[in-house]
């Protein structure tokens, strides 16, 4: 099977690889695995949480190359996005972007979950304690 | 006993009931004597009805022994034929407590690629657990055969189904450690 140029671009061109201190109160962690291949992938933001403006995203994903674009593309789509904005981001619009095949739509459905699962995290940590956030890892 | 077609049944072809915990040696047994009983050359001048029966119910026997004795095929062929779909689930079964440790190891499994000696102890260590795991889930699954034997149910299979799933993702991690400390 043959992957688009977008795929192939940002396979070999990552945006935005790396990793936040997760025990940070601005910093959500989206962690998301699909069982059936054994992907697994983390996305993180960083968020203003003045402006609730998104400032910074990272990820690392180990996956094909379908999930690693996603996640990439997903991380260059929320920088500058609202903490909302960023909730309207739908697997469909990465499929659409990547041209990625049916059988590869589960990778843009992780990187969608990784998505909330990131602004649940922070907006989870913005309302809970601050005790419980400065314990380090 | 050689008219008409043999049972195609697995537990039939056996003669023994359809039980999921099952006394593997007593298969064996089995195994051997109707292999021996339907070995296609004990019935090679009994006439074409006799020996397409040996030959059938061989061929079967065959199948069936490699799949009973092994509690995962058995356990998948017992939920086939109980309808539910084998190997093209795509559910969301990944245990959110592993994400993180499953994350670690393929940083541990990139690092040592790249000849990092501390990684190499990092994705034994993720060995060790995940194999620990392994041994917990066939545990748990002896018990739900146990429990589906004396109370056949829907819901047992389900259980049983999930559980299967976690198995085959936890030895795709056990297989990529290895690989990556060989």
């Amino acid at each position: 099977m043959a992957y688009s140029d977008k795929v192939v671009d940002h396979y070999n061109n990552p945006r935005n690889v790396g990793s936040m201190d997760k025990s940070r109160t601005d910093v959500g962690t989206g962690m998301v695995g699909a069982p059936e291949c054994g992907d697994v992938m983390k996305l993180q933001i960083q968020v203003n949480s003045a402006t609730g403006i998104i400032e910074d995203a990272k990820f690392k994903t180990f996956g094909c190359g379908s999930a690693i674009a996603s996640s990439s593309l997903a991380t260059e789509w929320l920088k500058g996005k609202s903490v909302d904005e960023a909730l309207e981001i739908k697997n469909t619009d990465i499929v659409n972007e990547l041209a990625l095949p049916p059988v590869k739509i589960h990778c843009s459905v992780l990187a969608e979950d990784a998505i909330k699962a990131a602004i649940n995290d922070y907006k989870t940590k913005q309302g809970a304690p601050v005790s419980a956030e400065t314990v380090s890892h | 006993m050689f008219s008409g077609p043999p049972p195609t049944d697995y537990f039939a072809i056996f003669g023994i009931e359809n039980k999921l915990a099952l006394d593997v040696e007593d298969l064996q047994r089995r195994f051997y004597a109707n292999s021996r009983e339907w070995h296609p050359d004990r019935h090679a001048r009994a006439g074409a009805e006799q020996l397409a029966y040996a030959e059938a119910a061989s061929a079967t026997l065959n199948d069936a022994w490699r799949v009973l004795r092994d509690p995962v095929a058995r356990a998948e062929y017992v939920l086939k034929n109980a309808g539910f779909d084998i190997g093209e689930q795509r559910g969301r079964d990944v245990p959110p407590e592993l994400l993180e440790e499953v994350f670690e190891l393929n940083m541990a499994l990139e690092e040592a690629r790249d000849g990092d000696e501390n990684a190499k102890a990092e994705v034994a260590r993720a060995l060790t657990k995940f194999e620990g795991l392994l041994k917990e889930i066939d545990v748990q699954r002896d018990g739900i055969f146990v429990n589906y034997d004396a109370d056949p149910n829907r819901e047992t299979l389900t259980t049983l189904r999930a559980l299967l799933n976690r198995r085959k993702y936890l030895q795709n991690l056990v297989r990529d450690a290895r690989a990556g400390l060989a």
